[in-house]
């Protein structure tokens, strides 16, 4: 009660909340088929730096967990792992700075990340990755590593953060990166300001060394020509889709990405989508873009004489009707994805669907490997193709590194599949993990041991960066 | 696929799953993004507060997707159904904005589904939905009331046209039922009704998550509606028509006749040169779409085009119109009775959006009107309200 009491003083009767109720429904995160519900033991909702510093200046004193939420979406699970103060930031969704001249941004954290986009899209700019929907907020998308398209030339979104204002978990605001300089006369210009980067310290952080109040992005200039095309390979040629990645990226291409065709089982089954061709496994999809028509003509030839050397075969239809309307096609209240994966989840499985692995990282190079082990270890475990529908989905990176997920049909309320999904898992991650698998969806101990065990020193710094941070350790407590 | 608008909560077991927690159903914010060369198409441009019950409660609970998540423990037995979960289930408006924008999941069916369970639990239900639901049972209207107020001269009860006034205008509204008698008349229509057979459509017990009493209702009104001969049942009431129109069939299969609003049914009568609008009437005019005749019905244009005929009459649209038109904060007569505060201040906001660009507000649905005309009263909004019959009556130069 005296909890409740002292955040009422900071943030209004109204905002505070024991209620079980209230409470549970922040608990549960429906999707990737993990049911995973961890209910805070209050919430509060903050609108200001100044309330959360006073907040946790408060939690301190009381050595009470605190876990920052925006209103987190699709594979997001943002609750506590236990317990504990949810501090919920949806009203903190201001737009502060589009500077387009310097091609810079400033949001509040809560700021849904599709509201800054399509901001800055009015004038010009843009963000090369898109949440997939409405409610990832900027600071979510900073403090998570998450993927999406449009990362092969420019990386995922934390590559283009500069800048953070956060409140440290004893109280203290401070601005790192760009945004240290957020309020002189140059404004928020460049991420590398004196010293060491301290912005990588709260990227991909789970909010466990700081609360994220603001996020400062650099922005890119919207090519005003684009183009998408896709091209297909049969299963045995894993080989030459592996050197067209890898190629794919090396020339900086827009965007590549890779999947099988199960991906496509949903519009197939619905009709919304001819049957594609008996030979074609994988499929890539190339998105290009210029300034102007002479150079994006030349770019749509590199993508053809790239395919047409490594024994691809033009897919006409798909990349033209899908990619080019990425991210707003595959936003799920409008997307026919969503919607034919519903239906043949309803009318097909009879079940559900389940994320089997969710964002493993490794080197393009390896992509025949992986691919082959996931394929190997889904039949053993009877997941592979129809009726299970298998879909292998790869995100190319700058750098050469390949980033993917597999998720399956199955009903996951069914104790049997559920079983299989998780000796899926575990074989999968033995192998993998040998090899220094990096596993990304989610910081341990939602993910396998071995995002940590891969990396001990950095494990062990991170640990003391912590401690000296948060010495009685109530912010988001078990990400380090 | 199933119709998820009669669904069980049990019907929704794969589809609580399948939520994609993407939040559009209420953050704020465009519910699509830019793609990499256009902005999003305009029938996606929505509005930026979206939710009523978030903008006003501000907690996730409070929303389709919070609904959604309590609505899934509870099917799965991990959650009790308490005053708590009652408070945060019954003040959803149902003002439909969450199935509009996410066509995929339909998260307010769950909603209702969970209505359903609670009153199948028999779990007490916010005061005063037990006494309204006994009131529809014993006397046959929302408001308890023993008698219909005197409101038109007895109609025959038969014929082909038959006007099925609901409880607003039959019990606190009457110059609704009497304009729009007064209007079918001038336009030659020979207007039946079902006179002391009409019983309360059962929208009200509907929305409590009564399906039983609200199945005997239906049976009840249609079978009385079967014995005039009607060929075609008019309603000024956007509740009763939603009811009728969309409810109706799915508890007792096809209906025999045709169920037309008064909006429809005017602009039909108006481009027949039935109905003259002679009368100018001055000054900026918005229209309300209440949400169970826009985005439940889809009745969008034709209150409209039958404003826009009107001499004089500028009609301006609110920031938020059609079907992204924001709840008066009535909510389906739940939230208007049982959290009179909330009901209030969803209004106010309404209210200021209207008087941002008109200075009289219409609208085509008695408890919208009623609603939305006393807070603007009891927030000297210096707003003029008209309901739409009475405002088409005017139009016409009738008396009534």
């Amino acid at each position: 009660m005296e909890l409740v009491k002292a955040f009422e003083k900071i943030v209004g009767q109204d905002r505070v909340t024991t209620s079980d109720a209230i409470c549970q429904s922040y608990s549960y995160s429906c999707f990737l088929g993990m049911n995973w519900v961890t209910k805070p033991d209050m919430v509060v909702i903050a609108e200001t730096p100044d309330q959360i510093s006073r907040i946790l200046r408060v939690a301190n004193r009381h050595g009470a967990p605190v876990t920052p939420r925006g209103a987190v979406g699709q594979g997001g699970h943002g609750g506590p792992l236990e317990g504990g103060i949810l501090l919920d930031f949806t009203p903190m969704e201001k737009i502060i700075l589009i500077d387009v001249e310097n091609m810079k941004t400033i949001a509040e954290a809560g700021c849904s990340f599709f509201k800054l986009s399509q901001e800055l899209f009015k004038r010009g700019l843009m963000l090369p990755t898109a949440e997939y929907g409405p409610g990832p907020s900027v600071a979510a998308s900073a403090i998570t590593p998450v993927n999406a398209f449009g990362k092969t030339r420019y990386g995922r979104n934390i590559d283009l953060v500069e800048g953070f204002e956060v409140v440290l978990p004893t109280g203290e605001i401070i601005r790192v990166g760009s945004m240290a300089y957020a309020d002189s006369d140059f404004g928020p210009f460049y991420r590398y300001i004196t010293g060491p980067d301290l912005v990588g310290l709260f990227t991909q952080a789970n909010g466990a060394f700081g609360i994220v109040t603001k996020v400062a992005y650099r922005c890119l200039k919207t090519p005003k020509h684009w183009a998408f095309h896709s091209y297909y390979w049969p299963l045995e040629k894993m080989e030459q889709v592996k050197k067209v990645l890898l190629e794919g990226t090396a020339l900086e291409m827009f965007d590549v990405h890779v999947n099988d065709r199960w991906k496509y089982a949903g519009l197939e089954y619905v009709k919304m989508m001819p049957q594609l061709p008996e030979d074609c496994h994988f499929i890539v999809y190339f998105t290009v873009n210029s300034d102007n028509e002479a150079e994006l003509k030349a770019k749509v030839k590199t993508v053809e004489d790239l395919c047409k050397e490594h024994e691809g075969t033009y897919l006409p239809g798909i990349a033209e009707s899908f990619f080019a309307f990425w991210p707003t096609f595959f936003c799920p209240v409008s997307n026919p994805i969503a919607a034919t994966m519903a239906k043949v989840v309803l009318d097909v499985t009879e079940g559900n669907f389940m994320y089997i692995y969710d964002s493993l990282t490794y080197p393009t190079s390896w992509f025949p490997e992986v691919y082959t082990k996931l394929m190997e270890i889904g039949k053993k475990y009877g997941i592979w193709g129809k009726p299970r529908y298998t879909v292998y989905d790869g995100f190319a990176m700058k750098s050469q590194v390949i980033c993917s997920q597999t998720w399956a049909f199955v009903n996951y309320n069914d104790p049997h599949w559920v079983e299989q999904i998780k000796n899926c898992r575990d074989e999968f991650r033995e192998w993998y993990g040998k090899r220094g698998g990096v596993f990304q969806s989610m910081l341990p101990p939602l993910t396998p041991d071995y995002t940590w065990t891969n990396q001990p020193g950095a494990y062990e710094l991170l640990r003391t960066i912590k401690r000296a941070l948060d010495p009685n350790n109530i912010l988001s407590p078990g990400s380090f | 696929m199933k119709d998820l608008s009669q669904a069980k909560l049990e019907d929704f077991r794969e589809r609580l799953n399948l939520c994609l927690n993407c939040a559009a159903c209420f953050y704020r914010g465009p519910i699509v993004p830019h793609n990499w060369r256009e902005l999003p198409p305009p029938e996606w441009q929505s509005p930026l507060k979206k939710c009523p019950s978030f903008e006003h409660y501000q907690f996730r609970s409070h929303t389709a997707l919070g609904r959604l998540t309590l609505a899934a423990l509870v099917w799965q037995k991990k959650f009790p159904i308490t005053d708590d979960l009652i408070k945060i289930l019954y003040t959803c408006t149902g003002c439909d904005m969450c199935n509009e924008i996410c066509q995929t999941f339909l998260p307010l069916y769950s909603i209702l589904a969970l209505r359903e369970e609670v009153v199948e639990r028999g779990v007490a239900l916010p005061e005063p939905l037990p006494e309204m639901n006994t009131n529809i049972k014993e006397l046959h209207n929302i408001f308890g009331r023993k008698s219909k107020a005197k409101w038109f001269e007895k109609l025959p009860i038969e014929g082909d046209d038959v006007y099925f006034a609901g409880c607003y205008a039959n019990y606190r509204l009457p110059k609704i039922a009497k304009a729009t008698v007064a209007i079918l008349k001038a336009a030659g229509v020979n207007v039946a009704s079902l006179g002391d057979e009409e019983k309360c459509c059962g929208f009200v017990t509907r929305w409590s998550g009564n399906r039983v009493l609200a199945n005997k209702l239906a049976q009840q009104n249609v079978e009385a509606m079967k014995k005039t001969g009607a060929k075609r049942v008019i309603l000024s009431c956007a509740h009763g028509y939603h009811m009728w129109k969309n409810d109706y069939p799915r508890y007792v299969g096809a209906l025999p006749f045709e169920v037309v609003h008064v909006t429809e049914f005017f602009l039909k009568l108006l481009e027949e040169g039935k109905i003259v609008l002679k009368n100018s009437l001055e000054g900026k005019i918005t229209y309300h779409d209440p949400c169970f005749l826009g985005r439940h019905s889809k009745v969008y244009e034709q209150p409209r085009k039958v404003l826009k005929s009107i001499p004089g009459v500028e009609l301006v649209e609110m920031e938020r119109n059609g079907k992204w038109s924001y709840c008066c904060g009535a909510g389906a007569k739940i939230t208007l009775n049982c959290y009179p505060d909330f009901a209030s201040a969803t209004s106010k906001e309404r209210l200021l959006e209207a008087r941002a660009v008109a200075d009289t507000v219409v609208t085509a649905c008695p408890t919208c009107f009623d609603h939305m005309k006393n807070v603007s009263g009891s927030e000297n909004m210096e707003l003029k309200f008209y309901e739409f019959p009475i405002l088409v009556a005017e139009a016409m130069g009738i008396n009534f």
